[in-house]
């Protein structure tokens, strides 16, 4: 009976420890401003926008999704 | 209908937190227990306090690099202009809800899974099945196809995922040779195979995320930290290294180092279930769909989330997003049956996609970023550009 109270209550224990620890860790990150950040993700944008077939559309015959093409099997 | 009763009526098996935890008793029957018991209790609420004033310095810390929102950044750059995105091809051949799809490396290969059982592996082009394999189990939530192009892992309610590989030879029994690599202790609700056909990272409903061997079916890592199913997974794109995001019914999105079994970082600004996650082409960010019926952009380095892409007009859940190749465009699929086409960097939606005949369940883009695909649970999968 004892040990089962200790036991639900050390598991409690542990797991707002683990809590604890994880939290510590997460607050010991770098950050860098969004400023910083949203211009990254802008650049990256940028750089890749003309290789990007479904903004910048490709011409017909080299997207395959978009030519009409009509396929039959030989069965 | 009410948003809160559709969710919960045609969501089977999902948002079931893990049982709490037995509280111990009130009236000890000797003294010395109730010391301990006394002592117990101080330590846990001062546990408790110590991670709740944690939890605010944490707030603290990232509001202080909060100086600009994104969409302000993004006012300089370009609109895009009108988009014309077309159904290009739909493929029946599923008898019932389609799930779950993945594209092959070669562009062109489809795999999907649906709620009888069924995968199946198309060629998009064509609309041509090239395989079919019946589980064991209804609702195969998860397929994911290998790198390699020459198997494909799938599971769901039979809370495992197994591997089939693919033969050459179309009349060869695929199920024959099908190898059991992941066990949970509850439904898959996700897989994918990792830079190799020899390791598979899985989600669970049981709360957990782990990574096998395939050849052996071994356990090389599991990932606790989420309270309640874990739904959806993405793995960082291979040059940002080994990591991955997962998001679960405790509304948390939870980033993940691969070799540790670390949670890195976490997110919780959801209202509600997180039904899928996906990275940014540059692996510097993530997006995800929720229950909450919008999509939200995380900045892993400014350790936030950076935009939300929603409308008072949309009300409902999020299953499925991806990215276009460029990041420039989000795409999400509605339980409204719709596709909204987001602007990621301006937060405003760009398109909308109408076809689908019901809840639109998944959504990927194909490996050249040509084409997406959608699966429905109208039984039919298309691919849209």
């Amino acid at each position: 009976m004892k040990d089962g109270i200790a036991n639900n209550s050390t598991a409690s224990i542990s797991q707002a420890r683990k809590a604890v620890e994880q939290l510590k860790m997460e607050a010991c990150m770098d950050r860098i401003k969004v400023s910083k950040a949203a211009a990254d993700l802008m650049a990256y944008c940028d750089a890749h926008i003309r290789e990007d077939p479904l903004i910048m559309p490709v011409p017909a015959s080299e997207n395959p999704f978009r030519e009409k093409k009509f396929f039959c099997t030989i069965l | 209908f009410p948003k809160q009763t559709f969710s919960l009526c045609c969501k089977p098996f999902r948002c079931r937190s893990l049982p709490a935890r037995r509280k111990y008793m009130r009236s000890p029957l000797v003294p010395e227990m109730a010391t301990q018991e006394v002592q117990l209790n101080e330590t846990l609420s001062h546990l408790k306090t110590e991670s709740d004033t944690l939890k605010t310095k944490l707030e603290e810390e990232r509001a202080k690099l909060h100086d600009v929102e994104l969409h302000q950044v993004a006012e300089k750059v370009d609109g895009l202009g009108q988009f014309v995105m077309k159904t290009r091809r739909t493929l029946k051949g599923h008898g019932n809800k389609v799930l779950c799809m993945d594209w092959c490396k070669d562009k062109r290969r489809i795999v999907s899974s649906s709620q009888d059982g069924k995968v199946i592996v198309w060629d998009a082009f064509t609309t041509n099945k090239e395989h079919a394999v019946t589980m064991p189990c209804t609702w195969v939530m998860a397929c994911a196809y290998a790198p390699s192009g020459c198997a494909v892992a799938c599971g769901g309610l039979d809370n495992k995922c197994s591997v089939y590989p693919l033969s050459l030879d179309k009349n060869e029994n695929l199920a024959a040779k099908k190898k059991s690599v992941a066990m949970h202790t509850n439904y898959l609700s996700a897989c994918s195979f990792t830079n190799s056909d020899m390791q598979i990272l899985t989600s669970s409903g049981d709360g957990t995320c782990a990574l096998w061997d395939v050849e052996s079916g071994q356990l090389l890592q599991s990932f606790h930290g989420h309270a309640a199913d874990v739904l959806c997974l993405d793995l960082a794109p291979s040059e940002t290294g080994n990591t991955f995001v997962s998001g679960g019914c405790d509304k948390k999105a939870n980033v993940w180092d691969m070799r540790s079994g670390q949670c890195i970082q976490s997110f919780e600004t959801h209202e509600s279930d997180i039904n899928s996650v996906r990275y940014y082409p540059s692996g510097d960010a993530f997006a995800s769909g929720s229950d909450d019926a919008t999509c939200r952009l995380y900045d892993l380095r400014a350790d936030r989330e950076v935009a939300i892409y929603s409308k008072e007009s949309i009300i409902f859940g999020v299953s499925s997003v991806d990215f276009s190749l460029s990041g420039r465009l989000l795409f999400g699929g509605y339980n409204d049956y719709t596709i909204n086409v987001w602007d990621v960097l301006k937060g405003t939606r760009v398109s909308i996609l109408f076809g689908h005949e019901n809840r639109v369940s998944t959504l990927r883009v194909s490996p050249d970023g040509t084409a997406f695909c959608s699966g429905s649970w109208d039984h039919t999968l298309r691919t849209w550009a």
